[in-house]
């Protein structure tokens, strides 16, 4: 042992010799270079055509290519083909706000009374129950869509496509976003704290209400802002449940236009739109999220990958 | 307000898998500092929660100053517990945390913002009413729970493992606080512990559990220096324990002749009428170590095996000619040991401190493996 | 026993309470979720009027007819099969844009989870972006890029590469592109969740048990992810099989349709909607193996975690 202690400063020095070793056996603390270039080159792929289609809504002329000057005609100025005055285009603007807030107002809460309930009722019901929910949220979105079309045309007639069978149709399909947050924050949180409130005197409604939904509130708003903007970005259910123009929102008109019919920046600036729908909900989740957790210690990190629906 | 006199009544609570409280009848006088203790598993925080109300019972009773609450739910009954992990709501503030119960008991509003203050200021918290439960340490949290619980002036207060989560050093002066405390407030605490150390310092009485009976109750001492059978002796401290066989010879008056390998032993304590083979225990701090040529009644020639120096005192293992290991005790008195390894010695164990408990059909190695967890704990803080 | 009455009086109100909370989500679940499937079952077993082309549902299974599947298998087998190429090219496409966005979603994922340092909420932050876009937003952008005189065309010919290639006039290759850069921030997001919580000293046992880095990579960091790799898989390749616009927006031609455009075709088609109906059966049967052990795999994770 003493042996080998006196050889160690020995075999180290001379750079040369250091640099040599370092080739055959690259330094374990070096930073990875390649996986960092290549995460770079994904983030630029994947954000930089986004940008380059936002950027073009803003263009004076009606290329998609040649940057012509800035201006706002698309969005407000042009009085045939902006997002404005073109009844079709700013209908359905309207139509995906409407979607997105009787759908999150609807989804929200009953997906939460659904989580908890699920919970606590432990039985078989309560699993199979569970078992549909997290089933809802893997099956392909076109199957649900396609299966409540028919519903829709040939059991319930009398909802029939449009607005309601959209809002319905939304709602299942988003109705696990704040069943599956809400229930893993449960999970989280356990029971003491509503065994302290009804240690405490509160009734079990009364801890719920007093203690539970209090401390839920995080998760609750993290699934609103999910559903929301899943809603507004939502495509399949709402393109086969809509009927008529004037049902259409967003993201079914750009689908129709795409390829002729109201080609253009204008489209551009509808889904420049449509983006700014669900980054402002994102955002401002982002930053309720912070301020209602702010007495967990929790990392920014923690708070975005939670509030990102992981 | 009631005065906190609780009885349990053949107690007991069946789950899915099995038994955790196996009927269990006590009596905790009021104003009473009464301790459940014992292994994790051993029914103590299941008998806690069914008075608390979290568990429903399976069949017995629970009176609460001659009332069966049994079946009452936990807002109804004048009990309130302080948890292991404190439970305190982590969006309300520290008065918020200790008005918390008093809506509900229909406490008019300026009296609750003094009750506040009073319960803040017997925890020594003043001046903190405004942090938020994350803002404070874990000894700060602790007290705020007991502050929220006691605010309520219940007539009993449960304490589940309240210092489990704190470092040693705390867990130490909390304990003398919370057991004057007690004496202050002169509520009823019914106090759930692993930790023997804390039962043994603050209770009034206690009870020392397992596998969902109780095994013996009564003062930190009687249960200490008269500890009912091989488990409790065991359990509480560190204690040497032998397989011996009661000699059949004509014993003495009070005592009880055994048979230990070839040697012959007398002990003065326990159950000095029983016969066959029988655990025997001493306290390491009775086992005295002399000269390998002193020899003498009740004594058995033996080796020093390790010295392990705590601070205060010297844990000494040794090996007795028959095979078994003892530890011995010695304070501290600034001299140095006359024994290091391999040291031959004479071990006295004296007959008034040899305890003659009842087998209960488990070797003494097998309780040490069930213990051992807490007997590591115990060694450590 | 008073108690026991007592006891089960007090179960039955808070059972009742939490049936009560679950009720409304239970309800919708089952009368838009459940009975959906079933309604497509009566579709499939029903048959049509002849003279208005009308889909005509069955409600009784013992009435069930199979006229619908039999026109379905003829679609499949018969003379004029045509069902056989777009679910081949569903497979193809979607085993190619699964195994490319694996082999991109993992390496970022690792470096995010394992290397990114106090920088991990700048890339979270960029990795999350586009999953706030929408699906459309995303194409949308590509069609701007890849159509002729667009800018990926003239970043060509400005290369000295022939600029005039028609990318959106019906090619596999933009197709399976799309598939990628639509579905791919599912996958880094989920590999990244699963990633993050690999028990970094799990990894240094192993180094200080003398593996080299790439060793601990393939021995231990790899199987360690292997429920992520089996996770993100299904999070894209359900959907995907499921897909029929990202192939509308970026080619239209008949040459890349897929699974999903036969059937969102017979939807609306007069007389075929009950085919429709048998082939979303088919691809749910198929689908409900893979699906089903997803759901068992989360709710034992749940479990486990509970």
């Amino acid at each position: 042992m003493a042996v080998e202690l006196d050889e160690a400063p020995a075999a180290a020095p001379q750079p040369g010799a250091s640099r040599r070793v370092g080739l055959l056996r690259p330094n374990p603390w070096r930073r990875p270079w390649l996986m960092e270039g290549f995460t770079w080159l994904y983030i630029v792929w994947s954000i930089v055509p986004i940008a380059i289609a936002v950027l073009f809504s803003f263009n004076k002329g009606a290329s998609q290519s040649t940057w012509q000057g800035f201006s706002t005609k698309w969005y407000i100025g042009s009085s045939v083909n902006s997002v404005l005055h073109n009844t079709a285009l700013h209908q359905a603007v309207v139509q995906t706000l409407v979607l997105a807030v009787l759908t999150t107002v609807i989804c929200v809460p009953i997906g939460v009374g659904f989580a908890i309930g699920i919970d606590r009722w432990r039985s078989r019901a309560a699993m199979s129950l569970n078992f549909v929910m997290i089933f809802s949220f893997v099956i392909p979105e076109l199957l649900l869509a396609v299966a409540l079309f028919m519903l829709v045309t040939q059991a319930l007639t009398f909802i029939g496509l449009g607005t309601e069978a959209e809002v319905a149709g939304l709602v299942v399909w988003n109705l696990s976003w704040p069943a599956v947050i809400v229930r893993a924050r449960l999970v989280s949180i356990g029971r003491s704290y509503e065994e302290a409130a009804t240690d405490l005197g509160a009734s079990r409604l009364g801890a719920i209400r007093r203690v539970l939904l209090p401390m839920l509130m995080p998760a609750v708003f993290a699934s609103a802002v999910l559903v929301f903007a899943s809603t507004v970005d939502d495509f399949v259910i709402v393109e086969q449940l809509s009927s008529t123009a004037s049902t259409q929102p967003m993201s079914v008109l750009i689908y129709a236009n795409v390829h002729g019919g109201l080609s253009g920046p204008a489209l551009n600036a509808l889904a420049t739109i449509m983006l700014l729908f669900s980054l402002v909900a994102a955002v401002l989740g982002l930053i309720a999220y912070r301020w209602m957790t702010r007495g967990e210690r929790q990392s920014s990190v923690e708070a975005l990958t939670n509030i990102a629906g992981m | 307000m009631s005065e906190g006199h609780v009885e349990l009544v053949s107690l007991t609570k069946h789950f899915d898998g099995g038994v955790a409280v196996d009927g269990i009848s006590l009596e905790i006088r009021a104003g009473e500092f009464f301790s459940l203790l014992g292994p994790s598993g051993c029914g103590k925080t299941t008998t806690l929660r069914m008075v608390a109300g979290f568990e429903a019972p399976t069949s017995g009773k629970i009176l609460l100053d001659g009332v069966d609450v049994g079946a009452w739910a936990p807002n109804r009954r004048s009990v309130n517990t302080v948890f292991q992990n404190y439970a305190l709501f982590p969006f309300l503030t520290v008065a918020e945390n200790v008005a918390f119960g008093m809506k509900y008991k229909a406490v008019p509003k300026s009296e609750r913002d003094q009750r506040v203050a009073e319960a803040l200021e017997l925890v020594q918290l003043t001046g903190l009413e405004k942090r938020r439960p994350n803002q404070l340490s874990g000894g700060q949290q602790q007290r705020v729970a007991l502050a929220r619980a006691l605010v309520l002036r219940p007539s009993v207060l449960l304490l589940d493992e309240p210092l489990g989560a704190l470092d040693a050093k705390l867990r130490r002066s909390l304990q003398v606080e919370l057991g004057a405390l007690q004496k202050r407030v002169g509520i009823t605490f019914l106090y759930v512990t692993h930790d023997q150390e804390e039962a043994l310092t603050m209770s009034d009485r206690l009870a020392v559990m397992n596998k969902g009976n109780i095994v013996q109750l009564g003062t930190p001492a009687d249960v200490y220096n008269e500890p009912a059978d091989a488990y409790v002796a065991d359990f509480l401290g560190v204690s040497n324990l032998m397989d011996a066989q009661v000699d059949s010879g004509a014993p003495g008056q009070g005592c009880c002749r055994l048979r230990l390998g070839e040697f012959l032993l007398e002990a003065r304590a326990g159950t000095i009428d029983a016969s066959g083979g029988v655990k025997l225990a001493i306290r390491p701090e009775r086992v005295h170590l002399h000269p390998y040529e002193e020899a003498g009644p009740n004594r058995l020639p033996g080796m020093v095996e390790q010295l392990v120096f705590i601070g205060s005192t010297t844990h000494i293992h040794v090996r007795l000619a028959t095979g078994v290991a003892l530890q011995a005790l010695v304070r501290n008195d600034g001299s140095t040991l006359p024994y290091s390894q391999g040291t031959a010695v004479n071990i006295a164990l004296p007959a008034d401190a040899l305890r003659v408990l009842p087998d209960p059909g488990v070797s003494a190695a097998e309780i040490r493996d069930e213990t051992h967890g807490d007997q590591l704990l115990n060694l450590t803080s | 026993m008073a108690l026991a009455d007592r006891e089960k009086t007090q179960d039955r109100r808070s059972r009742l309470l939490w049936i009560g909370l679950a009720a409304p989500g239970a309800i919708w679940l089952i009368l838009l979720f459940v009975v959906p499937f079933y309604v497509m079952l009566a579709v499939a077993g029903g048959g049509i009027n002849e003279f208005f082309q009308t889909v005509v549902p069955v409600w009784n299974p013992l009435h069930w007819s199979s006229w619908n599947f039999s026109a379905v298998w003829h679609d499949i087998t018969g003379a004029g099969a045509f069902i056989g190429a777009p679910a081949l090219r569903t497979l193809i496409y979607t085993a190619i844009a699964t195994v490319l966005s694996l082999a991109i979603a993992y390496p970022v994922a690792y470096f995010v989870a394992r290397y990114a340092g106090r920088r991990k909420g700048l890339f979270l932050v960029l990795l999350v972006a586009p999953f706030w876009v929408s699906y459309m937003m995303r194409m949308l952008a590509w069609i701007d890029l890849l159509q002729q005189g667009g800018l990926f065309n003239s970043a060509l010919s400005d290369l000295g590469l022939p600029g005039n290639t028609d990318w959106l006039g019906g090619r596999s290759l933009t197709v399976i592109l799309g598939l990628v850069y639509g579905y791919i921030p599912y996958l880094i997001l989920t590999l990244y969740a699963f990633l993050d919580r690999i028990d970094q000293r799990l990894l240094e046992a192993a180094q200080d048990l003398g593996l080299s880095r790439w060793r601990t990579f393939w021995h231990v960091t790899i199987p360690l992810s292997k429920p992520a790799i089996i996770a993100g898989t299904f999070i894209t390749v359900l959907p995907m099989l499921g897909d029929y616009y990202t192939n509308q927006l970026l080619s239209g031609a008949a040459g890349t349709t897929m699974i999903g455009n036969v059937i969102e075709g017979q939807l609306d088609a007069p007389g075929q909607t009950g085919q429709g109906a048998v082939l979303s059966l088919m691809l749910l049967v198929v689908l409900l193996v893979p699906m089903l052990y997803y759901v068992a795999s989360t709710a034992r994770a749940s479990r486990e975690n509970s």
